[in-house]
Parts: structure tokens; sequence; C-alpha cells
């Protein structure tokens, strides 16, 4: 069956449910009927060919808030899945209790929460102090440093990263706990303190062990990226969502030019992170 | 560092000894100089939780000697073990190496742990470390010698138990017996005055078995003083200068191997002994 086909009648199909569950639908009445105007014409993919530097400008965005969140999680959850191993007292249950709320709730619920509720300025004028510091510091540069952040953007992070952090502290706690205790014995039986033990013996192995965990989590970022959609913030899908409005015939080549580059995008970092994974493998290991 | 074996419990040659080659900030050996045995365990206490694993243990090694415990599992000879080096805090009791007293609150583990080495029942290698750097991660970090006498060292404990051609292999690349062999290497390689072992050939095949028991026999002829935990009786009958017989967390006897074998004085070790002959023959 021609896909490309079937894919134009399910989506005229959506348009046309009278409870007006496509919420496109609803919010652009003028959205012209894509069976009647014919999917996949050439015309609408013109449109797409002659914005393309637009969605890549959406990308870029979207490829920047994945590394800024994933770098706030790791940051975060790392610490927090240590902690959630080895700690103990108020810390731990405290970690924990966060970890909890934070995987409980709805990645959009956070969102705009961080959007809405929270003081966001403050992060801001953090970062950009720095940023100005370090554009003065570095004097005139080949490349422009930014000096400011975009509400939306820090807010995305904030809530993106966050949520990483709850799981990606889930991943380093299995990768951890999965270590054996005896080799920490025999680290501290030779003079290593525990802290030297878990440093030098236990955390190189938990990382490595925690890839095909963090695969998943840079996949889910990335994809939840779209999310910000619902704050503004212009990265891949808003900018897809602004340029069919213009031209609705073009929803479905739209919709298919983004997916190549989120399916691209996601492809690639796996297959980079699985050789990655090769380069660093413990030999003789099969685990 | 050739330590020669002073079985006849002459205390005054082993604390010179001792005195000589030690780096140790050496404590002022008080009036009471005759701290004749090496390692002294005085009315040792532990429980976890309502179970009480050592009840009162007391016992007296001395330089060279290798004491063997031997007893049914749930006895308390691993525990006792993990508490020589502090891997277990005792509840009450002391435990002595020659002047320096291991559960002084004042006593670093870590220093400590140094002058003893122990050896696993699980092996326990660094999984992510090749052979020679299963050695030199401690020579490194805990001793911070220079990455290449490092190196050296470990290529010479690897030679002295058989494996200078394994060096660049990773445990999983390694058979049960080899990998014990660089756990043993790993552990001489910090110079320690006393080994533990800790049933280093019960997750062996009796054939690899072997190559550590033959790894043990030399270190027993070197002089090195051991406290092995064990299930082989050719080890202990060959190599030990005493048996002590453990059950429920007390010693029952303890003596020479011949004496324990041929003539134990007590009903439970005769049983004991009689048992294990019959699983391991």
């Amino acid at each position: 069956m021609d896909l490309t086909l079937w894919l134009g009648q399910s989506l005229a199909a959506l348009a046309h449910r009278p409870d007006g569950v496509l919420a496109v639908a609803e919010t652009v009445p003028a959205l012209v009927d894509p069976v009647a105007a014919g999917p996949l014409q050439a015309g609408d993919w013109e449109f797409v060919a002659a914005n393309a530097d637009y969605l890549l400008g959406g990308t870029v965005l979207t490829v920047l808030l994945t590394v800024t969140s994933l770098v706030l999680g790791f940051l975060l959850g790392f610490p927090a899945g240590a902690i959630e191993v080895y700690g103990d007292g108020v810390l731990r249950t405290l970690v924990r209790k966060f970890g909890v709320v934070l995987r409980g709730t709805p990645i959009i619920v956070i969102m705009i929460f961080t959007y809405y509720v929270l003081p966001i300025e403050i992060p801001i004028n953090a970062i950009v102090a720095v940023l100005t510091a370090v554009d003065a510091a570095l004097g005139p540069t080949p490349f422009t440093v930014p000096t400011s952040v975009p509400d939306t953007f820090m807010a995305a992070t904030l809530a993106l990263g966050f949520r990483s952090a709850a799981y990606q502290s889930q991943i380093f706690r299995g990768a951890l706990e999965s270590i054996d205790e005896g080799q920490l014995a025999a680290a501290r039986s030779i003079g290593m303190s525990r802290l030297e033990g878990i440093r030098h013996v236990v955390v190189p192995q938990a990382l490595r062990r925690s890839v095909p965990g963090f695969q998943n989590e840079f996949t889910i970022v990335l994809k939840d990226t779209s999310i910000a959609f619902a704050i503004g913030l212009a990265e891949l899908l808003k900018r897809s969502h602004d340029l069919f409005l213009q031209q609705t015939t073009a929803v479905l080549e739209i919709v298919l030019f983004m997916s190549l580059i989120y399916f691209v995008l996601t492809f690639a970092v796996n297959r980079t992170l699985d050789y990655g994974s090769n380069y660093f493998a413990i030999p003789g290991d099969s685990s | 560092m050739t330590v020669p074996r002073t079985n006849d419990g002459d205390g005054r040659t082993a604390d010179e000894q001792r005195g000589d080659g030690d780096e140790r900030t050496a404590s002022p050996s008080s009036a009471t100089a005759a701290t004749d045995p090496l390692l002294r365990i005085e009315n040792l206490h532990k429980s976890y939780g309502a179970e009480e694993v050592l009840r009162g243990v007391s016992l007296e090694i001395d330089r060279g000697d290798v004491e063997v415990l031997v007893g049914p599992s749930g006895s308390g000879k691993s525990t006792l073990l993990q508490c020589l080096n502090r891997l277990t805090e005792i509840d009450s009791g002391h435990i002595y190496l020659g002047d320096t007293e291991v559960t002084a609150s004042e006593t670093d583990p870590n220093e400590i742990r140094q002058q003893i080495g122990m050896v696993f029942q699980d092996i326990n290698l660094f999984a992510h470390l090749t052979a020679r750097k299963n050695i030199t991660l401690g020579l490194r970090k805990v001793r911070g010698m220079s990455a290449e006498a490092a190196r050296e060292r470990a290529d010479s404990e690897l030679d002295r138990v058989g494996l200078a051609d394994q060096a660049d292999s990773y445990p999983a690349q390694l058979s049960g017996g080899q990998k014990q062999r660089v756990g043993i290497a790993r552990a001489l390689a910090m110079d320690p005055e006393v080994m533990l072992f800790d049933e280093p050939t019960s997750a062996l095949d009796p054939e690899l078995s072997n190559e550590v028991l033959a790894v043990m026999d030399e270190l027993v002829d070197e002089g090195m003083t051991m406290v092995v935990v064990t299930h082989e009786m050719r080890f202990a009958r060959g190599a030990a200068s005493g048996i002590t017989f453990l059950a429920d967390g007390q010693i029952v006897e303890r003596g020479p191997p011949d004496r324990l074998f041929e003539n134990p004085s007590h009903e439970r070790t005769a049983q004991f002994f009689e048992n294990i002959s019959h699983d391991h023959d």
C-alpha cells in the first residue's frame, strides 16, 4: 500500500472528525482538505525547500535545548544517583522524594511551572552575567558569544533538565548498584578510602553500564524538546507549525520533513553512542 | 623483601626485623617491648543484629606463622578475618598488629589495611582494569608511586605469581585460578606484614585451586605471616603452623596440624574433620 497516500487519507479522516480531535483543524478553520488538495504536492515540497533554512534554525535550537537539558540533567542526576546509593539521612530522603515528584509530573506541567511560576529572571540574570564576563574576557572573537538568554529557552532547559535529572539518577543508581560490592571491599583492603574506591573502581564501570539507559534518555529528551512549543519557544516543532499555518496544504510535507530531522538526529546520536560504548567496553566482558 | 621465618617464636628477632624495614610511623615501643606475636586478638565480639557471630575470640599469631582457620559454615571464620583489617568493625575486644592497635579509634583503617593484605573468596578483581593496572591502582593512588615505578612493581609481582605474560589481560579474559593469583599479587604489592586469605580457592575448580595453592605455598616458604580460612586440608596439613577450629563464634580448640588432625581433644573437632574428609575426597 502506498504509505504516503494512506497517511494523507488518515489525516483527512482525522480532520473531518465531528468532535474536532485534530486541534489544528479547530484553530485553523481555513485548513484545506488534504484530499481535495491532494497530498504531497510538488508545490508544497517547494514551500518546504524554500523555508528549509527557517526549519534548520529551529533544528539548531532543538539541538541546543537537548544539549543544555542533558547537561543539566547529568550534572544533577549523576550526584543524585550516587546519593541514592551511598548517601544517608535527610539528603538521601530529599533526593528520593524530589525524584518521585518529578517523575510523577507530566513534562508539560513542569514546563508551564518553570515558565509561568518560577522567577525565571533570577537564573537568566546569573547566566547573562557569566556570559557577559566570558565575552569581555575573550575580547574580540571570530564568533559572537551570546549575551542574552530567552526566557522560553531558560524555562524549557530547567523543565527538561530537572525532569531528565530525575530519570538519569535512576539510570546511574542502577548502574552503581550493579557493580558488586566485593570490588569496593577489595579497593578498601589495599588502603583506599571508600570515596577513592567509589571514584576509581565503581564509577568507571558504572558509567559504562549506564550508556544504554543514557541512549534512551537522550532520545526522550531530544523528542520532548518539542514540548517547548507549549511555551512558544521557536524550536523545530513551533517553526513547522508556523509554516503550515502559512500554507495549510503543506502540512503533510512539513510533518514528514520535521519527522525526518528528528529521526536523523536520534539515529545519528544513538549510533555514535553505540560506537563509543563499544570503544570503551571492557575486553572479554559480556555484560 | 624476604623476611626469614621465625617459627621458633623468638620475639626479639621479629621486633628487630620490623624495626628495620618499616616505613610506618613506629610508635615508641613501651617498656613492655615484648610484643612477641605479630597479630594479637583479644576477646573479640561481633553481632549482626540479634545474632552474635563472634563470641569472645582470642588468638595470637607469631611473625612467619601460618594459621589456618577451619570450622563449619556460619562459625564466624570469615567475619573474624574481615575484622582483622576492619572491613568489618567489631563490637568489643582488641586487635593488635605489632605495637599498633588496629581497633583503636585513632588508627586510620586505610593506613592499617596497607599492612594487612587480603585475598577474597570472590576474588574481586577490578573488572575494568588489566591485571597490571589492578596492581598499580593501589600503588599509584594509595602509595603515590610514579606510573613507571608502579608498573615495574606490578610486573615483578605478576612474575612472582607466574603471570608475567598476562599483564595486559583483563579479568574477564583470565581463568579463575589466574584471577586469584592476580588478587594475591595485588595484595602483595602493598608490602603487607600479614596476608589474610578468605577461602581463596573455594570458588575454583580443583585443578585451578592447585595453581593458587602453589603460590600460597611459595609465600609460606618466603616466611609470610598468613591467616587462612580454607577447606583445603592438604594445604593445612602441609603449611599450617597452627590450626584453629571455630564453631558458633568461639574457638573450640587450637593446635599444631598433626595433633588436631590425628588426635583432637574435642568430639566436635573430630566430627568436623570426619565430615569434610568425606566431602572433599
